[in-house]
């Protein structure tokens, strides 16, 4: 085997799983703190996307820049979502909670592609989106490279967050137990808006970044839902922990398979599902 | 005899939520399990239902061994359960809630006849009133009521119950223990888990007193309440965790 | 089963209004009618879809798979026209039965996965589905190009007594009358799921599977029977749709927009009813043609509005609406029309 081959899949995927992480670890505080099932998740890190291609063409801005402007952007469209709507489905069954956030995918990506269109769009002409690395055979794209770290010092800082900050401990109180946690005093629905906006701005940054390294369209958001969601019942719900390795385990699998399977590249998808789908159902024989 | 437990034993990693556990049942019995908190009696009544499994001993009812059993298989065989926290089925009326069991209690229960198990056990529980109320608009009384009268129409041959008079008034609890009795005198062998005594000394033809998920003593009620143990071992300790 | 009776005749009924509304159509609009056959056949495959998903989800099962069946069953069809000399209306029950065996074994290794967990699994294994049926020899299934399907019908042109537009309302017409038959189908499930002891063993499973069983319920049948029949039906509907559109193409033909309609509908209609997810369909299949013929562009802005506003004032669905509006009487005991998820 080439181990060369054997080492760039290795390394695409492992750069691959940061952006993974970044947009996964969003859905799981949606599911974790608030507890709502959003399948309109994805189409955050669509707007981010789009938001950073739009002050890209209208105003030259590098995608670095914009991320000043998305990522508190995003916190506000988040907190405005939840506040019009995901607030009133909380305690409502989880159908109803897809039903609506179907229903507002369904709506932000129709905007999106009223506003900008089906084509793909991407920024292309940044100075530093075909620069590279070669470390003995193996290529390392700097903008992947960049996504990656940043998806990691995001993922990290989150971890922090929720494990020292007062807010972070508000907020895992709240998912642990909504009811006593009120009764201590916390606002409770405070907490779920500040959640949710994050969730959102996590996703849009995610975005930003796809907007260098692909071509996103307005449909790309949905892909991305379905990938996070699975990735964090594959973590284990309320395991935001383990977003981190479940990113790398479906990241790098579905980057070898690209690399040395021929016509591995048509693969990725059902590879990564493949993975799911499997951990799933052994995962549930052993709790017998 | 109707229910044999030999050396049964449930360990959860390193605890050992029951061990060494072995009584029977004789037919027509009313059976007793009593103990402090925590001691393994609803973990043993699950593992006789069929939601926990054991990690060693056998159950048999009525001599066929159920241990690897699944629940619904245990049922069809005569075992029947009412849960500690009451589970009906909320969105659907009492009626409804008892048709459950009466139709899938006994394989191959034609519609008449299971109608007719649902209505004598609607009537036995005294709910034949509230038969079209959805269960979730019922009291606590009424919903072990409930319980009762489901696990009644799958026709049991051995009934559990799992501290039935837990937050009941003392008039309800009267009606409660009727209803147990009356039970128990058309031939149902009931074994039952209790914290009310004077239920238990009304009741029980036999008691078994369980701590630390052993068996302690047992023999009638008189028997086990005068045994110095068993008073050691509700007196002398501090209850404050609830038995699951 | 003699508690269905009621609802079986009005089945009928309904079959009878089906069978004869071609040729009211035609009688009144005319040319125009062609159009409308075609949506109704249209609002007739969405309410073939919501039956089917809401009958699976009477027992707790929240499936993302039903594009798989939809997919598997379209896939049969065009396999067996290609590969067979069978006639092409055996693609119905060979694809019922192809889904039905894909549904039994999809269904036995996720029995222990619940809620968001089996949602995910049968999500997973539409996507892996779809990608072993374009790895497919292409010889067999046609790879990522996919597959011609042939028609089912093939009009039959009488000049000088027929005008050029009713060749169309032939084709249209015949085809509305399969899926006219299949709805009835449909609808026959969803009855008998509803009226018979089936009702009681699928609400007790997908309330509370651990004392179902303990009341002597065997939940791993009642699941899989739900599995095996929603799957039978939806894979019907593919095979269908594959004849009247002609063609078969993985990313098309397992799209998970089948799959988001399918759950769309009975929720917007009301779940575990039989009218709620017919209604939906109707509604809905109403509401997305009105607004594309309004709006043109961005129309689904507008659907999409319509579902998010639809389940903040009607969370029970429209027949809960109904429900809650027509307070409720002392029903008879075997009465459930009412209820709404």
């Amino acid at each position: 085997m080439d181990l060369t081959l054997l080492a760039q899949g290795l390394v695409s995927g492992v750069l691959a799983a940061g952006l993974y992480a970044l947009v996964s670890v969003g859905l799981a505080l949606a599911i974790g703190v608030i507890g709502v099932i959003n399948f309109a998740h994805g189409e955050f890190f669509m707007i981010g996307a789009f938001l950073a291609y739009q002050l890209y063409v209208s105003f030259g801005f590098d995608p670095l820049l914009s991320l000043i402007f998305v990522a508190p952007a995003l916190f506000v469209i988040g907190a405005v979502i939840y506040q019009t709507t995901i607030r009133y489905v909380l305690k409502a069954p989880e159908l109803n909670q897809m039903l609506l956030t179907f229903g507002l995918s369904i709506v932000l990506q129709n905007l999106a592609l009223v506003i900008w269109g089906g084509d793909p769009r991407s920024i292309s002409d940044v100075p530093y989106r075909s620069v590279g690395y070669q470390i003995g055979g193996v290529s390392i794209g700097l903008v992947p490279l960049g996504s990656f770290l940043i998806s990691l010092v995001l993922v990290l800082a989150l971890y922090a967050v929720l494990a020292r900050s007062k807010v972070g401990r508000a907020m895992r109180a709240v998912a642990q137990n909504r009811i006593g946690a009120s009764l201590v005093g916390l606002e409770v629905n405070r907490i779920y808006l500040v959640a949710f906006a994050l969730s959102a701005l996590l996703a849009g940054i995610g975005g930003v970044m796809i907007a260098v390294i692909q071509s996103p369209t307005p449909t790309v958001g949905f892909a991305f839902t379905l990938k996070a969601f699975a990735i964090v019942v594959l973590a284990g719900l309320g395991n935001i922990r383990g977003i981190l390795w479940a990113s790398l385990a479906v990241a790098v699998s579905e980057s070898l398979v690209a690399t040395l399977v021929p016509n591995g590249d048509a693969l990725r998808n059902a590879v990564f599902f493949a993975i799911i789908f499997i951990v799933l159902v052994v995962r549930a024989r052993r709790t017998a | 005899m109707m229910l044999r437990v030999d050396a049964l034993e449930k360990r959860f990693g390193g605890l050992a939520a029951v061990q060494d556990l072995s009584f029977e049942v004789e037919e027509g019995e009313a059976f007793a399990i009593i103990g402090p908190n925590g001691a393994g009696k609803t973990t043993t009544l699950n593992m006789i239902s069929g939601l926990l499994a054991p990690t060693a001993g056998r159950i048999e009812l009525a001599g066929r061994d159920i241990t690897e059993a699944t629940s619904a298989e245990r049922c069809h065989a005569g075992l029947g359960r009412a849960f500690q926290v009451v589970q009906p089925f909320p969105e659907m009326t009492v009626e409804e809630n008892v048709m459950v069991g009466a139709l899938y209690g006994k394989r191959g229960t034609p519609y008449a006849e299971a109608r007719r198990r649902a209505e004598d056990a609607l009537e036995r529980s005294g709910l034949s009133a509230l038969r079209s109320v959805p269960a979730e608009e019922l009291t606590l009384l009424q919903e072990k009521r409930l319980e009762i009268a489901r696990a009644l129409a799958t026709d049991p041959r051995v009934l559990l119950l799992d501290e039935v008079m837990a937050g009941l008034r003392p008039a309800e609890a009267r009606l409660a223990v009727d209803l147990v009795r009356e039970v128990r005198d058309r031939g149902v062998t009931v074994v039952f888990i209790e914290h009310v005594m004077p239920v238990v000394r009304d009741l029980a033809d036999r008691v078994l007193v369980m701590d630390y998920g052993r068996p302690l003593a047992s023999g009638s009620y008189q028997q086990v309440t005068a045994d110095p143990r068993v008073v050691e071992a509700y007196l002398g300790r501090d209850d404050e965790e609830g038995e699951r | 089963m003699r508690r269905a009776l009621p609802d079986l005749l009005w089945t009928l009924l309904l079959a009878a209004a089906v069978a004869l509304a071609p040729t009211v159509l035609k009688a009144l609009f005319a040319q125009a009618s062609v159009s409308y056959l075609s949506l109704a056949s249209n609002a007739i495959s969405l309410a073939i879809l919501a039956l089917s998903w809401d009958l699976l989800a009477r027992t707790g099962q929240l499936s993302l798979a039903h594009a798989a069946f939809y997919g598997a069953g379209a896939y049969t069809a065009a396999i067996l026209a290609k590969a067979s000399g069978l006639p092409l209306a055996m693609g119905l029950p060979l694809a019922a039965l192809t889904a039905a065996l894909l549904a039994l074994g999809l269904g036995s290794v996720t029995l222990r996965l619940r809620g968001i967990y089996f949602a995910i699994a049968t999500l997973a294994f539409t996507e892996v589905l779809k990608a072993v049926v374009q790895e497919l020899p292409t010889g067999l299934a046609g790879g990522a190009a996919g597959l011609n399907v042939p028609p089912l019908f093939r009009p039959h042109f009488v000049p000088g007594v027929m005008q050029r537009w009713e060749i169309a309302f032939q084709r249209n017409e015949a085809y509305f009358y399969v899926y006219g038959g299949l709805l009835v189908l449909a609808i026959a499930a969803s009855i008998v799921t509803q009226r018979t002891r089936l009702r009681a063993a699928f609400t007790a499973v997908r309330t509370n599977e651990e004392v179902a069983a303990v009341m002597g319920v065997r939940p791993a049948r009642a699941k899989l029977l739900a599995f095996v029949l929603s799957s039978a039906l939806v894979g019907m509907l593919g095979a269908l749709e594959a004849m009247r559109l002609g063609s078969v193409i993985p990313d098309g033909t397992f799209a998970i927009s089948t799959t988001v309609f399918a759950l769309v509908t009975p929720i917007f209609g009301g779940l575990y009813t039989t009218l709620g997810p017919i209604l939906g369909a109707g509604v809905l299949s109403a509401v997305e043609e009105t607004l594309k013929r309004t709006f043109a562009e961005g129309y689904l802005i507008g659907y999409g509005i319509v579902l998010v506003a639809s389940i903040l004032f009607m969370p029970r669905g429209i027949v809960g609406l109904f429900a809650r509006l027509t307070r409720r009487r002392a029903a008879p005991p075997t009465s459930d029309v009412e209820e709404g998820g």
